[in-house]
């Protein structure tokens, strides 16, 4: 089902592109993605799984790419295009979002310091990828540290005690040596060929005193963990990321520690922004699931849309999901826009967006009565993926935390 | 002390500069294709530098126009001194606060590599003018 768009300076292209997208979404994200919801976490990234058929199938059309300039062979859309593309894949599969997501990642931070070798290597090489060949990452949680990676500019951001056991990068000659684990819960963990990963260099800064590597995920002394058994999102693979002495070429480390804290600032300005998009999609596919029931459903001997109570709760899904995908389009249009990002604003969005798609699915479950509850639904999953939102990309009680300090120290 | 004494001599050197990255087919025709005007908001010295998407070509201009940027960036002399001499990342420029920018990132982003004809001229400039390197 499309959507009425408020927008009304969207073009033929803008909409033939989200169409496209959508028929993708419809017709092999969201059922892939419920077959795979049913299997262990080592069968969904299983040789012969359907992920990778599907994996490279999004490849194919540029789905990993969307983010990056056309410059280098991405995607090269607007944040307005971001924004709907983004949609429409979410709706279809929130597994495969996140995936496609931070696949880019590597290429995407290396995009903003581009050195040529960073562009031949890291770069280009993923924009040409039309087979899934290269996956990225985004290690950045470990066993120990989780929402708290995620505290640019706050206080205890610059607390030594704090990373005392986080993952190590150390200088030695003209290689950065890795040492340390990132965490279960880092998204393609266990099938990514490259991560992005964020690191610290000098513990006595704290988290502040991080770097950014691109490491190759086939050097010595890289193991994984096994895939992680979760609730929500079953078909996007999590693990962990062990590194025993991995020795990086310095060209690899695209940030240091005299700017880490800011770049992390734009990291964490993106990829909630992004976030926003995403679970406007979830809200979305939650409140259609809801409506396409009750237009069917008999009880006390008529449809469930000719109830009044159903119509106001259906009206109230509606209102949520049209005001994340004002709120978060807005945020990503004015942060893609504007550098530094205002990342209140970008926080507030994925908090407001996950928060309303949590309660859109929730009252899809009730509406549906025992059939919400049931495997053989799809609400069933959407409303566990959404509960995930709540948590992943720093749990909303953190981040509001985090946005809380920046609002009252403007 | 900035490293530009006054306007006037910042717009002679870097106006050089910019005139010669123009002169780089391969650059004033991707920058021409981008059909955006860029827009320097700079500070001591004050001065504005407009890289323009132009009638056929793209066009230099140095000081108020009537143009709208697509792209404005805000930053000091001293930084855009340091920017061409590849002592400062745009993008950690950016981050900290040093440069700000309003405009689509991604443009600004993909346009990084297109400027290594300017990185590779303005030392030579520099000594032409007798400004630190």
């Amino acid at each position: 089902m499309s959507y009425m768009d408020l927008n009304l300076g969207i073009t033929k292209v803008q909409k033939m592109n989200r169409d496209m997208v959508h028929t993708f979404a419809a017709e092999v994200l969201r059922p892939a993605s419920l077959e795979l919801d049913k299997l262990d976490p080592e069968d969904v990234i299983a040789r012969e799984s359907l992920f990778w058929d599907v994996f490279r199938k999004g490849y194919k059309i540029g789905m990993h790419k969307i983010l990056l300039p056309e410059i280098y062979g991405g995607g090269g859309f607007s944040p307005l295009e971001v924004h709907m593309l983004f949609e429409e894949i979410s709706w279809g599969s929130i597994d495969f979002m996140i995936a496609f997501g931070v696949a880019c990642f590597p290429a995407f931070i290396a995009s903003m310091v581009p050195t040529d070798f960073l562009i031949d290597n890291i770069i280009v090489p993923f924009c040409e990828d039309e087979e899934g060949k290269i996956i990225g990452c985004w290690a950045i949680t470990e066993p120990d540290h989780g929402s708290d990676t995620l505290g640019p500019f706050t206080e205890q951001f610059s607390d030594p005690e704090i990373a005392r056991t986080a993952c190590r990068a150390t200088l030695d000659g003209d290689d950065y040596v890795i040492n340390g684990t990132k965490a279960a819960w880092v998204s393609c963990g266990t099938i990514a060929t490259h991560a992005c990963a964020y690191l610290t260099i000098e513990p006595e800064m704290g988290m502040a005193g991080g770097g950014i590597c691109v490491i190759p995920l086939d050097l010595a002394g890289v193991s994984r963990g096994k895939p992680w058994n979760k609730l929500g999102q079953r078909a996007l693979n999590q693990g962990e990321i062990y590194f025993d002495n991995v020795r990086v070429p310095r060209d690899y480390m695209i940030i240091d520690e005299e700017s880490y804290e800011a770049i992390l600032d734009v990291t964490l300005s993106t990829a909630n922004a992004c976030m926003g998009a995403f679970f406007t999609g979830v809200a979305r596919a939650s409140y259609e699931e809801a409506l396409a029931y009750c237009k069917e459903r008999v009880q006390g001997g008529k449809k469930l849309i000719e109830h009044q109570l159903v119509r106001y709760k259906l009206f109230h899904m509606f209102k949520l999901v049209e005001a994340c995908r004002a709120f978060s389009r807005a945020v990503v249009e004015f942060n893609f826009n504007t550098n530094p990002p205002f990342t209140h604003y970008s926080i507030a969005s994925k908090v407001f967006c996950t928060q309303a798609a949590f309660e859109v699915a929730n009252e899809a479950v009730q509406l549906m009565g025992g059939f919400g509850l049931s495997k053989e639904s799809t609400i069933e999953k959407l409303f566990r993926d959404a509960r995930a939102g709540l948590i992943e990309d720093g749990s909303n009680d953190f981040l509001a935390l985090v946005a809380g300090e920046a609002i009252v120290n403007e | 002390m900035p490293v530009f004494k006054d306007t006037d001599f910042m717009y002679e050197v870097l106006g050089k500069l910019f005139t010669k990255l123009l002169e780089n087919e391969t650059v004033a025709q991707k920058f021409y294709n981008e059909n955006i005007n860029v827009q320097f908001v700079i500070n001591d010295p004050d001065g504005e530098i407009w890289l323009l998407h132009g009638t056929d070509k793209p066009e230099l201009a140095l000081g108020d126009t009537d143009a709208t940027g697509d792209v404005i960036m805000w930053l000091a002399g001293d930084d855009c001194h340091n920017f061409w001499l590849q002592k400062l990342k745009l993008p950690v420029a950016l981050a900290k606060r040093k440069v700000k920018a309003k405009g689509p990132m991604a443009k600004i982003l993909g346009m990084l590599p297109l400027l290594k004809p300017a990185y590779e001229a303005y030392p030579a400039i520099c000594e032409e003018y007798g400004l630190p390197t």
